[in-house]
């Protein structure tokens, strides 16, 4: 019990202290591999999943509450991811509405936003580091990224193309 | 503006007629169909919230929007709950958001399950090995598509505002990197230091002029 709790607390603490719905990814994953909850293989595949099921992205971390705590798991997560946007109410009916326009409210937003996206990426090459930088594995990867920067694909074929082309090459 | 449509939320008054199962419908409909990550759920609420029910103007959506940018956690549960709360109070934000995350988080986990017995099977492992270098291939695009618009309002703030910006994506990147030091920290100290920049930058640049 005290184990859901834990990951209970893990999964609200980085709800809180981020943005977005990938934001709470760099947390998380020290959070859990510290504990060896969970794997970097497990990661990309819940990140895999929030890709393909309907609703925010940001519901990847569902998928990772199901492999560590499995439904009770998925359940408190949901809960905990849940619980901070509700503070956009408070924002909206006070705090904005004085403050959002002070220069040391937007400079700490985007302090905060660059450093999510630097450790995002040394999260990233470390499910890369697993999985191997070999040719075939980086050529997916700038084919994943060259779709997804064309816009007009949509995500969940661009993750079937890549299946296809694990099951021909792997 | 920001306080007329707070006036306007705290009265309650569009979709004043919509029964709690028809709201409730209404966003359990998007929560299900909306495959495709953030950006089709986004384009689907608007849809729905600004052009077929009319619970608030285009403007609204976009200032609401820009306001769930920096709440916690994942943006468009703040933007259903603030949408919510403008048609029917704290009981609209409760159904539009439960609406909203009953069907998505209940395929998730369905597929999730679904996924854990099937895992070692050899084709699912060899897809996988094809699916996660493409995750963390748009991964990278993400991590840029958030870097540039904070880029490019640094770069309106003057040569010494995208310095800042550009030695703190570094040394946020570097350190996670190189050292253990938390997370949490990291995004902390990065976001005080940009903030105490910011505060020593924009005075200045307004007495210049």
């Amino acid at each position: 019990m005290s184990h859901h709790l834990e990951l209970f607390w893990i999964m609200l603490r980085a709800a809180l202290f981020s943005t977005t719905g990938t934001g709470n990814l760099p947390i998380v994953h020290q959070d859990l591999l510290s504990r060896g909850w969970a794997t970097d293989r497990q990661f990309a595949e819940s990140l895999a999943i929030g890709q393909i099921s309907p609703g925010p992205t940001g519901l990847w971390v569902i998928s990772l509450g199901y492999f560590v705590g499995g439904l009770r798991g998925a359940a408190l997560t949901l809960v905990a991811i849940t619980l901070p946007p509700l503070l956009v109410l408070v924002l909206v009916h006070g705090l904005y509405r004085r403050w959002g326009h002070r220069p040391v409210i937007q400079g700490f937003v985007r302090g905060l936003g660059l450093a999510v996206a630097g450790v995002f990426v040394i999260v990233l090459s470390g499910i890369m580091n697993t999985a191997g930088w070999n040719p075939a594995n980086l050529m997916i990867a700038v084919g994943g990224i060259v779709l997804g920067a064309m816009r007009r694909v949509p995500v969940l074929v661009v993750l079937v193309l890549a299946a296809i082309v694990g099951i021909a090459l792997f | 503006m920001v306080e007329d449509s707070q006036a306007r939320s705290e009265q309650p008054t569009v979709g004043g007629r919509m029964s709690p199962w028809r709201l409730f419908w209404i966003w359990m409909a998007i929560g299900g169909q909306s495959f495709g990550g953030g950006s089709a759920t986004l384009y689907l609420i608007r849809r729905e919230a600004v052009e077929r029910h009319g619970w608030l103007t285009d403007d609204d959506f976009t200032r609401y929007w820009g306001i769930c940018q920096i709440a916690p956690g994942i943006n468009i549960l703040g933007l259903v709950a603030l949408i919510g709360w403008r048609i029917a109070g704290a009981a609209g934000a409760l159904l539009s958001l439960s609406g909203l995350l009953l069907p998505s988080a209940a395929i998730t986990v369905g597929l999730t399950s679904i996924y854990a017995g099937i895992r070692d099977e050899p084709i699912v492992r060899s897809a996988l090995a094809g699916v996660v270098p493409a995750t963390v291939g748009l991964g990278f695009l993400l991590a840029f598509t958030m870097v540039r618009p904070l880029l490019n309002s640094a770069r309106r703030d003057g040569r010494a505002g995208t310095f800042v910006a550009v030695v703190l994506l570094l040394m946020s990147t570097t350190l996670a990197a190189l050292t253990r030091i938390p997370v949490l920290a990291i995004l902390w100290g990065a976001g005080a230091l940009s903030a105490m920049a910011q505060w020593q930058l924009v005075p200045r640049q307004r007495l210049k002029r």
